[in-house]
């Protein structure tokens, strides 16, 4: 028995071995994380049908727990169609691409300690730089389905996400300033000992000091989650697929699995959003009370018990996510736009000259000092 | 190094970028009724610049990357100066004509701070960005009156063209790095010393290439009658004036910090672009019925003077250069500023024809434009002629006697484009009645005038020895 | 053969492929996407040298930020490259040598440094991590470029606004202050009109 646990780490280390190990850890996160978001798509739907006082779906399996599954059944086995004049190969690449960059972020998020496929140092960067290209599949969808509204609704959506994405990349530094690290194992580390210490309420260094901090990070949480609202097209910043004015935007020539695809990718973004804020703002895998206890489990309880904190987590700001989208109506383009660079854009700049001067002469200067 | 003595250093341009950057926000929540006010401190903060670099302390800062010694200290008060005469000039010109915007104080200094770090620089990456902040400056300030179809294509093609150059310059920079494997110029002449190779001198002649199309040397001179044709008088007269002291500045600085030891082969460089510029300037302006592209074809062959006597790469040579190009500047300020002053019915004079009979109509301002062609001619004892006397005896002093006679030679037919102005102000018919001059820009013509003629003789007593001390800066025999 | 070696070259060729794509794609819509994946490839590239940093900002300055601009604006335009195409034949000599004079210098330049003995290598990091060495560099060494380039893109964001802002005149424009500001008083008029006759203005 023991032999061939040593023939098995021996077999892990070698390429091939490292090679069938991370698809393994890629594959059971992706399966894991779809039958998630199965779920929590008919959360989204429950509660906005309770926001409007109504039943929303109930008729698919005990209270309609399985409805995703039959849309899921109903979009498969549809026609592709391709409409006339489309570039066929870009529009067959837009639905893939955007659901490939939405899974790939998950590569880095840390879900419990050491559960994670890819502990890298700039694993922050990596989020924001795979977020940032989000917005290929929706131009390329836009563009490829050769007609008026999907080509509008792409170019607002590029449009919208690059100017929020911005402010998310100042709110980003401020957070790495904060944490002194780009890496998010780290980042949730620090945070570690109680809700106070979390970053939204300044971090953990420099003593109870480290609450004024609060005065800059709270806003920046709020800035962060308006500006991931827009960043993955949720309401009030639907604007790429207001169907009021552009039908359904980017993906009105998409029906059955590519349609299928844009939409799953949505969703797989914004649980991304949820637990990037988790982990930013709200201790990712941290208890809110210190957990002494710990230091007596097995690693995998230790493991298991964070797993449960981050997850309540990203439910709890997917259900913000799902509220917003119920209560606030969707906002005009140029007041988007105003928000996004006349007041998001100098609140976040001001934010991190704040966080950068508060960290130099303030009293935790424990990077400088 | 101490900061409060880096600061001290840097003092000129710290206040140059900071003034600039609290002139915008003045200006952005004023808007533009702040325009004047906005002129007045952005004068304020040239003067004192000037100031500064006068008495700022030397010595290279930020590990090489600026420096300053006294050619910078010498090249920074005359251009930080000039840059105010041209604020002086535009903002009234350009309110006159309605497109008075606050920026355009505002890029006076950003192009002054360029041209400050230019003659400062002592790294590649410095020269590019200093090359690349006073250009920028200088497109948009070219293309200021947007409504104006000429003013656009001016700027249009000197941004392309200047694009262009500054990839060149970028490639050759980029060329000697690999060779020299730092872009110090301290650095790149240790490697030149050491060996020679082929690859740096290759790299030499695109950078060369590079500066001398800023500085607007024939064969790189195509975008100069252009943009002197199209772009508003003042800015023109800012453009004709302190960028080139600067671009000069930062050639001699690059050549002869950074490739000392392969004087022989980069002198046959600029020579041959020196003969060109002479060529080009002196006979192409012949043909010119505009007299901005005239004085553009003028500004062509004083630039070929002015690389004579860098070619001599001797520290008389660099004497002559800075005194030739001070005393230039101030006589083709004062040619545009008499050409801002001058209209009529609205419209700007521009063809030799228009000035035909001058001197009955505006007698101040046919005196002074007389008296700046005849200097920018290099009739003793103007102005002008002191610039040229002292390029020829550097030249000769080096026994470069071909170059210099080349270059007498060309002033002939030089000569009779001048000489054509004059004759038609003093003999031809008056062509009708022109506007009352701007009291702004006749002063600045008539105070450039005076200088040319009776006070150069007093001021030469002191630019000679300031320009003997810059000279000194680079060490050379 | 290791992962890495397999991994640089799957990277090395798809960057060189979809270079060459590029300049031959008919479409310039598909040149513009296969730009990005040159960019893409090549950010792989950096995080095989160990500069991951650098891999992250070439995607997310590049990709995620240029290169969308780029797509935009190419897409609006509806570019006719057939056309722009025409004298391809014709030019071909005059860039063929250009092309051939940037080889030569390129390997001048190449064996100039081969002639050093120094060779491409990852640079040393000593415990610190690759981010805080750039930064150091950046914020000490080269602070002064650093500053410099700055205000050369200030300069470039002036003139961009100088250039193309126009206000126009008797344009109703949304002032979000004002409107908030707005209160019973000055918003609201009550009038009692006499019968008949309405409310004059």
């Amino acid at each position: 028995m023991t032999d061939f646990l040593s023939a098995m780490a021996a077999f892990w280390a070698t390429p091939v071995g490292w090679t069938v190990l991370t698809l393994v850890h890629v594959l059971v996160i992706s399966v894991i994380l779809l039958i998630c978001i199965a779920f929590i798509l008919l959360a989204d739907r429950k509660i906005w049908a309770s926001a409007q006082l109504r039943k929303g779906p109930n008729v698919v399996g005990p209270f309609g727990m399985l409805q995703t599954f039959a849309d899921l059944m109903k979009f498969v086995f549809k026609e592709i169609i391709v409409p006339a004049g489309a570039d066929k190969f870009v529009f067959i690449l837009a639905p893939l691409l955007s659901t490939v960059l939405a899974m790939g972020g998950w590569a880095v998020i840390p879900f419990a300690p050491g559960w994670v496929i890819s502990n890298i140092n700039v694993g922050i960067l990596y989020l924001f730089a795979v977020s940032s290209l989000g917005v290929y599949g929706i131009i390329m969808g836009g563009w490829a389905s050769n007609s008026k509204y999907p080509f509008l609704g792409g170019l607002r959506s590029a449009a919208q996400m690059v100017s929020y994405e911005v402010s998310i990349g100042f709110v980003i530094i401020t957070v790495i300033l904060l944490s002194g690290s780009m890496n998010l194992a780290t980042i949730i580390e620090k945070q570690a000992g109680g809700f106070w210490n979390w970053n939204v309420f300044g971090g953990s260094e420099g003593g109870w000091w480290h609450l004024i901090a609060t005065v800059v990070m709270f806003p920046m949480m709020v800035v962060f989650f308006i500006s991931a609202l827009a960043e993955t097209n949720r309401p009030p910043f639907d604007l790429p697929e207001a169907e009021s004015e552009l039908v359904a935007g980017y993906q009105v020539e998409y029906s059955s699995t590519p349609f299928l695809l844009f939409f799953l990718a949505e969703y797989v973004n914004i649980v991304l959003m949820c637990a990037m804020i988790s982990i930013l703002f709200f201790g990712g895998w941290q208890a809110p009370w210190p957990t002494p206890y710990l230091q007596h489990w097995w690693p995998f309880w230790v493991s298991a018990h964070g797993f449960v904190m981050m997850g309540v987590k990203i439910l709890f700001w997917f259900f913000m996510f799902a509220m917003v989208k119920a209560i606030v109506p969707r906002y005009r383009y140029d007041q988007l736009m105003r928000l996004g660079w006349k007041i998001f854009l100098p609140t976040s700049l001001v934010a991190v000259a704040a966080i950068a001067a508060w960290r130099v002469f303030g009293p935790v200067n424990g990077v400088y000092g | 190094m101490m900061p409060s003595n880096l600061l001290q250093i840097a003092a000129p341009e710290l206040i140059l970028a900071i003034g600039a950057l609290a002139l915008l926000v003045l200006g952005a929540f004023r808007g533009n009724r702040s325009t004047l006010l906005v002129s007045i401190l952005a004068g304020l903060v040239l003067i004192g610049a000037a100031a500064a670099a006068a008495v700022a302390p030397l010595g290279p800062i930020f590990r090489g990357g600026f420096v300053s010694d006294e050619v910078s200290r010498f090249s920074k008060v005359a251009i930080y100066l000039m840059s105010s005469v041209a604020l002086l000039l535009g903002e009234r010109w350009l309110n006159r004509l309605r497109a008075g915007q606050f920026e355009y104080p505002v890029l006076i200094l950003l192009a002054a701070l360029g041209m400050g770090m230019m003659v400062s620089a002592g790294d590649l990456i410095s020269l590019y960005i200093g090359v690349e902040l006073q250009s920028l400056a200088l497109y948009v300030l070219t293309a200021f009156r947007r409504d104006d179809g000429k003013a656009s294509e001016a700027a249009l093609k000197y941004f392309v063209l200047g694009a262009l150059s500054s990839g060149i310059l970028l490639y050759g920079a980029s060329l000697i790095y690999g060779f020299a494997g730092s872009t110090r110029f301290v650095d790149i002449a240790h490697a030149v010393h050491t060996t020679a190779a082929p690859v740096v001198l290759i790299g030499l002649v695109f950078l060369a290439c590079g500066l001398a199309f800023k500085v607007s040397a024939a064969p790189f001179h195509m975008w100069t009658p252009d943009v002197y044709e199209g772009a508003p008088t003042p800015v023109v007269a800012f453009i004709a004036a302190a960028p080139k002291l600067a671009a000069m500045v930062l050639f001699a600085r690059a050549l002869l910090e950074g490739f000392p030891d392969a004087i022989d082969q980069w002198r046959q460089v600029i020579m041959t672009i020196a003969l060109i510029s002479m060529a080009v300037g002196a006979l192409a302006g012949l043909v010119q019925k505009n007299l901005k592209r005239l004085l553009a074809y003028s500004s062509i062959l004083n630039i070929g003077y002015a690389l004579m006597a860098l070619s001599t790469g001797t520290q008389l040579g660099l004497q002559a250069m800075l005194v030739f190009m001070v005393l230039y500047m101030i006589d083709s300020t004062g040619a545009f500023a008499t050409l801002a002053a001058l209209s009529r019915d609205g419209k700007p004079m521009e063809t030799v024809g228009d000035f035909a009979g001058l001197s009955q109509e505006r007698p101040t301002l046919a005196i002074v434009l007389t008296v700046l062609s005849l200097s920018l001619l290099g009739l003793p004892p103007l102005s002008g002629f002191w610039g040229k006397f002292y390029v020829f005896k550097a030249a000769l002093a080096a026994g470069q006697w071909q170059i210099a006679v080349f270059g007498l030679v060309a002033s002939v037919p030089a000569a009779f484009y001048y000489l054509r102005i004059i004759k038609t102000m003093w003999f031809d018919a008056p062509a009708g009645r022109t506007d009352t001059p701007a009291p702004d820009a006749q002063a600045v013509a008539v105070a450039a005038g005076l200088w040319s003629l009776p006070l150069v003789l007093v001021g030469l007593a002191f630019l000679d020895p300031l320009a003997a001390l810059a000279a000194r800066a680079f060490g050379l025999s | 053969m290791d992962l890495l070696a397999i991994a640089f070259y799957l990277l090395a060729l798809v960057a060189c492929v979809s270079a060459f794509m590029v300049v031959i794609a008919r479409n310039p819509v598909h040149s513009v996407l296969f730009l990005i994946l040159t960019f893409f490839s090549s950010a792989g590239l950096f995080v095989l040298l160990g500069a991951e940093f650098l891999a992250m900002l070439l995607v997310v300055v590049y990709v995620g930020a240029v290169a969308v601009l780029f797509l935009f604006v190419v897409m609006m335009l509806d570019v006719d490259f057939g056309s722009l195409r025409q004298g391809f034949v014709r030019y071909l000599p005059a860039g063929g040598v250009v092309a051939l004079v940037l080889v030569v210098e390129m390997s001048l330049v190449a064996a100039a440094i081969a002639g050093k003995n120094a060779t491409l290598r990852a640079p040393s990091t000593n415990g610190v991590s690759n981010v805080e060495q750039i930064g150091r560099v950046l914020y000490t060494d080269y602070f002064y470029f650093f500053q410099a380039a700055g205000m050369v893109l200030l300069v470039a964001m002036i003139g961009a606004i100088v250039l193309t802002l126009r206000h126009k005149p008797g344009v109703k424009r949304q002032d979000i202050a004002a409107q908030t500001a707005r209160t019973e008083a000055s918003g609201l008029r009550l009038t009692k009109p006499a019968t008949g006759q309405g409310i004059s203005e």
